[in-house]
């Protein structure tokens, strides 16, 4: 039941069975937990983020549940000043913050709601919406920014303290090992330069068995910078295992 | 039927997809059109026998700030009330001096690191100029180094009058560098517009070459910038020009820099004379410009130059307000009168205006 729930959306209120556990290439650690939950570890170490998510009681057809994340970025960000170590005045190559500005202790919550109608083995629909709060041990500089889609909404909680999410996911199974997933996210930014974003996501994807599956797709982002508004387009993929 | 409508919304919806994506660095054609401006508000300017002309390296706008980029400071991404500070010092000078066309060099367009600010169009906006043509000389989504982020900054004509037929010209890239940092680096051009004063027309050429190529690039582009006012003259035509040439004059006294400009920690000569820091040794190509002061007329002759040369500095580095050097120049197929070097402006770029007056043929 985890497995047909492709995790690269992650937006459903379908929850891992207990002790499954499943990993991408480009995704979460998750693990199903024993009490109708499951817990989430970005891998990356230097962005730690854990969540857990949890079932709610059924809404009329609607399968409900909530996720709670708390993520540090600290790290992650001051080693975006300099990836490769150089000093200050030779060219700080790969650098998306100037290593002039100093990234205070900062982290952030997480909460979010997300109903599921429909089934993982035919098809299903869902939505989710949450809130994030920045807790910033010292005020950092809005000219910091990474003005880059993907990143600049994801980030924006640390400049501007509020981040509001609110999405949805279709998913269906179409053929054999075949199915594929359309998803849609936007991002706003209260307080910010640049306000909003939309991404829209559409992935096929092969199933090979309980233990891979292969994604393939595009990933559509338009969004308001400190700039002005543009719209990108990236190719998207996934490489997943499950045990 | 529903089938076809289908396939058409596809092909629509993915070439409005694909369409809205720009490259991350812009790479230019050969030739291809200027960017065009025009201020907010358009003032009435009457025909003239005579006009006053003035070339500006303006420095984005951020004045003597320690930007990292071309001295030895450690600033990267300036606050916008610095860039407006900067830039409403430059639109006052221009007020005062008063110029008729304007060549200016590093006005930033909506760069991160000035604060996303178009100078073209605050530039127009805050002074008495009408009409801008653009050509970019570093435009990127991303500059993967120092935080710099977002990158536009370039060549920008101002004119009084309207400009027609605005052409961008690509120079050579650097020769001196590995394909991935070319790729992301300035690409040096010519802007070339005609100037439509009634009764009368005129070309205006603008151009900002290579400042720390180590080998022949540099050449290549007063070459470049020569056959462009060559064409012109062929053609039968008036032109005046103006930029900041990165070079000093033939007859130039001194010629390394490169202890003047060496930074905190940079060491040269030390090991021979082999050693010499990039953009500050000129011996190699003391004669570059001896072609272009052999065929056209510059604002600054010479032997003026040579009379007097601390008079003609036009540039120092970094926060050094002391003028050490000459790099910007007017140039005409006709004659100026009344060339002016404006130090009194040192503090406001690292470059300062030099302004002529052309009668206009």
């Amino acid at each position: 039941m985890g497995w047909a729930e492709p995790q690269l959306g992650n937006g459903s209120a379908d929850l891992l069975s207990t002790g499954r556990r499943e990993i991408g290439l480009f995704s979460p650690f998750r693990m199903g937990l024993n009490n109708g939950a499951e817990i989430n570890v970005n891998k990356f170490l230097l962005f730690p983020s854990v969540s857990y998510k949890s079932e709610m009681s059924q809404f009329r057809r609607w399968k409900m549940a909530y996720r709670i994340q708390v993520a540090y970025p600290t790290m992650a960000m001051r080693w975006l000043q300099s990836p490769i170590g150089m000093k200050l005045g030779e060219p700080d190559m790969f650098a998306l913050i100037s290593p002039e500005f100093t990234i205070p202790q900062m982290a952030s919550v997480y909460g979010e709601l997300m109903g599921t109608i429909g089934t993982a083995s035919d098809e299903q629909l869902s939505i989710n919406g949450g809130i994030s709060i920045g807790l910033n041990g010292k005020e950092l500089v809005q000219r910091a920014t990474v003005d880059l889609p993907i990143i600049y909404p994801r980030l924006s909680v640390y400049y501007n303290g509020i981040l509001i999410k609110i999405g949805g996911e279709y998913y269906r199974k179409f053929k054999g090992r075949w199915s594929y997933i359309m998803d849609y996210d936007m991002f706003l930014m209260p307080g910010g330069d640049g306000r909003f974003a939309f991404e829209q996501k559409g992935l096929l994807i092969w199933t090979k068995s309980r233990k891979f599956k292969f994604l393939f797709g595009y990933k559509l982002v338009a969004g308001e910078y400190p700039y002005g508004s543009q719209a990108h387009l990236f190719p998207a993929m996934d490489f997943q295992f499950g045990w | 039927m529903i089938k076809r409508i289908h396939s058409l919304k596809t092909i629509i919806l993915f070439g409005i997809i694909f369409t809205s994506c720009d490259p991350i660095v812009h790479e230019f054609n050969d030739i291809e059109d200027a960017v065009m401006y025009r201020a907010n508000i358009i003032k009435d300017v009457s025909a003239q026998d005579t006009i006053k002309v003035m070339t500006w390296n303006i420095r984005f706008g951020v004045a003597r700030l320690r930007f990292f980029g071309d001295g030895c400071g450690d600033r990267v991404i300036m606050t916008n009330s610095e860039v407006v500070e900067g830039l409403e010092g430059i639109a006052e000078k221009i007020k005062q001096e008063n110029p008729d066309i304007l060549f200016i060099q590093e006005a930033d367009v909506q760069s991160k690191k000035t604060g996303y600010i178009d100078q073209a169009q605050w530039l127009l906006d805050h002074t008495d100029f009408n009409y801008g043509a653009y050509g970019s000389m570093w435009e990127s989504q991303i500059i993967l180094a120092d935080g710099l982020g977002r990158v536009n900054t370039g060549n920008l004509i101002l004119s009084k009058w309207k400009l027609e037929n605005a052409e961008r010209y690509q120079l050579p890239l650097r020769g001196d560098q590995d394909a991935l940092t070319q790729f992301f680096y300035l690409r040096r051009n010519v802007i070339k517009a005609k100037v439509a004063m009634p009764g009368k027309s005129f070309f205006v050429v603008n151009t900002h070459l290579t400042a720390f190529a180590t080998d022949d690039t540099k050449q290549k582009h007063i070459d470049g910038f020569k056959s462009i006012l060559d064409g012109i003259s062929a053609e039968g035509a008036y032109f005046i020009a103006g930029g900041d040439l990165n070079e000093i004059p033939p007859n130039a006294s001194k010629m390394d820099y490169c202890l003047d400009d060496q930074c905190e920690g940079e060491s040269f000569h030390s090991g021979g004379e082999t050693e010499h820091k990039e953009g500050s040794y000129f011996e190699p190509e003391i004669t570059w410009l001896s072609s272009l002061f052999n065929n056209y007329t510059p604002a600054i002759p010479l032997d003026v130059y040579g009379a007097h040369e601390m008079g003609h500095f036009t540039h120092s580095p970094d926060n050094k307000l002391q003028l050490d050097r000459k790099l910007d120049y007017l140039w005409t197929n006709t004659l100026w009168l009344n060339g002016m070097t404006h130090q009194e402006a040192t503090n406001l770029s690292d470059h300062i205006p030099v302004s002529a007056l052309w009668v206009i043929p």
